[in-house]
């Protein structure tokens, strides 16, 4: 499994006004800070610090991450759906890089 | 004959030792090398006591204790500190006027106690979300949801961990 491959899993129908649950998997190594003789490792490590979904364009969900979130975060958030839409989520490390996943919810 | 065996026995024990210095050298190599450069992405920040990062987040907002409105799912033994499982439910309002703006998880023996921000709108419908986070102890994990109106809703867990999942 590469770095920063997402997948993302919605229900494969939702009725309108029904909130659904985003099942979403990202694979990233959030690095810890290793210790040495009490003094930190000096070394290029990442995780990835902030989270963000959109609904058909609209922000719907925001999360602040550190290094204390798991190795391959695993997040599931609610969204209420009143039309047919795409998610998309976006996940950002502290390296810069972005990870993109989507999903289409259907009535 | 008797020394040819003897011989034998003694080469084959210098055969042995030599393979055995083999594999410890191969070991040696196979070592995880650290050691690439730092650059200024996620900088290493400083570590924090428990009672710090609650004035950090909240300043001097009381934290209500949230009895069932707020419900925490997590195993009471996590035989892997590196993934324990969260879920967090919380039955509060989610309308237009009053609906749960964060929730925050907070471990207390971490090294920075602050795990995680989720920030909802009204659009999630409800707030409910769950993660995976990393436990450095045993120690009281805390969930406080922060309501629009900034009232504080906080519950908290033990989660014990259990080094080497040896159990106990």
């Amino acid at each position: 499994m590469s770095v920063g491959q997402v997948r993302i899993r919605v229900p494969e129908k939702a009725k309108p006004g029904e909130v659904v649950t985003v099942r979403v998997l990202v694979t990233h190594p959030m690095e810890t800070l290793e210790f040495k003789g009490g003094k930190p490792v000096v070394k290029n490590y990442s995780y990835i610090h902030r989270i963000e979904a959109t609904y058909n364009g609209r922000k719907v969900f925001e999360a602040e991450t550190t290094q204390a979130v798991s190795q391959n975060p695993l997040l599931a958030f609610p969204i209420k759906v009143s039309e047919p839409g795409t998610v998309r989520v976006t996940f950002h490390d502290t390296d810069g890089k972005t990870y993109t996943g989507q999903a289409d919810i259907k009535f | 004959m008797d020394r040819t065996r003897k011989g034998f026995w003694s080469a084959r024990r210098r055969a042995l030792k030599l393979i055995g210095a083999a594999g410890a050298l191969s070991l040696g190599t196979l070592l995880p090398l650290h050691g690439a450069l730092a650059q200024g992405a996620g900088m290493p920040q400083e570590d924090e006591k428990i009672a710090d990062t609650m004035k950090r987040l909240f300043g001097n907002r009381s934290v209500q204790e949230a009895g069932e409105r707020l419900k925490l799912d997590a195993p009471m033994i996590a035989e892997n500190g590196a993934v324990v499982p969260l879920k967090i439910d919380a039955e509060l309002p989610m309308t237009k006027e009053s609906y749960v703006k964060n929730i925050y998880v907070i471990a207390d023996k971490n090294r920075r106690p602050m795990n995680a921000r989720f920030a909802l709108t009204p659009d999630a419908g409800k707030a409910s979300v769950a993660t995976n986070i990393r436990l450095a102890a045993t120690s009281d994990v805390r969930v406080i949801a922060e309501m629009s109106d900034g009232a504080l809703y906080g519950t908290k867990r033990e989660v014990k961990v259990t080094v080497g999942g040896c159990g106990g």
